[in-house]
């Protein structure tokens, strides 16, 4: 099975994963100027990375099983791009949440910004890595029902997952 | 001397009357990428003036000092909004394999408002009128809302025309996404520079009132209070 990428990635890869590396840091950042503790800097690109890096290896293993996997180069160029695709996303989402969250003067309005800046950028992530592990040709709908299923599941457990680190890193930083 | 008047208009000007007469074309000079600068300046000049002109109408409502405040305020509501959410529309559509530049973005969403500034500066005698007949604060409030929406619909429906001419994957999220990121933002900054419209027996116009927590921190605590959760014993009592 092949897969194709449909959309041209409209920025240099490098400058993508880049963005992806340094967002998660900067939206850290908007908790740690509220809580004057630097330490969520270093915990969300940690979140972000090592819950994608868990649960990855498990999307490839569930769609090989069901023998509808792209070879594993494509998978991991797939969330390359995916990851990409958060940090641009990220990027753009983080001068108005800084700004939301500067200008508050509550706690549970920091970690409204900040968290809905990661949670829109991960849906976009996210999005975009099911379009790029979408074969290129027609699959017969069974198998694109299968494929679907292991997706969509992958991806709830992934977001619960990265949502509970989130949430409780949050919680006990800023409260 | 006559030839000389009756010339071309200047260039800034040109523009403005095109964005008003034909938008399809301001579009696609924006698309195409000429003149992005020259279109910029234009745009934040033509926002900066007719949001002081409505903000000046709005604060003739109370009159006085509050004329220069309301003047001064709203062009910074608009402009910061715009500059602190444009890049938004460009980074969810590049997430999702739009062909963004950050710079014709916001050469789009600054046409766009600037268009509906205009809109709203057209708006001026019906503000004047209102002031006139003595309509009360909150008739007035509720007039500047319907005003500031129908603005706001015709600044959306360019920037949607716009977007959806290039039919690019994702440009349906990234619009919304725009939308989400201006109304949060503009919310929030519209109501950290408030007031704009005063009750004209207030005594003292202040610039900006105190900082008393978010939008949403106002919202949560109207919300509560509808409940009957309440926060402190009682309300606080206005100085005499």
């Amino acid at each position: 099975m092949s897969v194709a990428t449909r959309e041209p990635f409209p920025v240099p890869r490098g400058l993508a994963i880049a963005l992806a590396a340094a967002g998660p840091v900067a939206a850290g950042g908007i908790l740690a100027v509220r809580a004057h503790d630097a330490s969520p800097m270093l915990a969300a690109p940690v979140i972000v990375f090592g819950v994608v890096a868990a649960t990855g290896p498990a999307l490839y293993i569930a769609s090989a099983a069901i023998g509808h996997a792209p070879p594993l180069a494509a998978v991991v160029r797939a969330f390359g791009v995916a990851l990409g695709a958060f940090g641009v996303a990220l990027a753009g989402l983080l001068l108005p949440a800084a700004f939301i969250a500067a200008s508050s003067v509550t706690a549970g309005t920091t970690i409204a910004a900040a968290s809905g800046a990661i949670a829109i950028a991960g849906y976009l992530g996210l999005r975009r890595l099911a379009t790029e592990l979408r074969p290129a040709g027609e699959i017969a709908g069974t198998a694109a029902l299968a494929s679907s299923v292991v997706f969509l599941v992958w991806a709830a457990a992934t977001v619960a997952i990265a949502g509970r680190l989130w949430w409780d890193l949050a919680v006990e930083v800023v409260s | 001397m006559i030839s000389a008047l009756e010339g071309a208009p200047r260039p800034a000007l040109g523009m403005i009357d095109l964005l008003l007469r034909d938008r399809e074309a301001m579009l696609a000079r924006i698309r195409k990428g000429n003149d992005v600068a020259a279109i910029m300046r234009t745009m934040i000049a033509t926002i900066a003036v007719c949001m002081a002109i409505v903000g000046a109408a709005l604060g003739s409502y109370r009159g006085g000092v509050q004329i220069a405040y309301a003047a001064i305020k709203l062009p910074i509501v608009l402009l910061g909004t715009a500059a602190l959410s444009a890049p938004a529309l460009s980074a969810i559509g590049a997430a999702l394999g739009r062909r963004s530049r950050l710079s014709a973005d916001l050469a789009l969403v600054m046409a766009a408002l600037a268009f509906g500034a205009l809109l709203l500066a057209a708006c001026t005698p019906l503000i004047m009128v209102g002031r006139a007949l003595e309509l009360d604060y909150h008739r007035m409030i509720l007039s500047t809302v319907a005003m500031f929406a129908v603005a706001g619909l015709a600044a959306l429906r360019m920037v949607l025309r716009a977007v959806a001419l290039e039919a690019a994957p994702g440009w349906r999220t990234a619009v919304a996404g725009l939308c989400v990121v201006f109304s949060l933002v503009g919310g929030q900054l519209s109501w950290a520079l408030r007031p704009y419209l005063v009750r004209p027996r207030t005594p003292e116009a202040p610039f900006l009132r105190e900082v008393e927590g978010s939008l949403f921190d106002a919202v949560t605590g109207a919300l509560r209070s509808a409940r009957g959760i309440y926060t402190r014993d009682e309300a606080p009592l206005g100085e005499r």
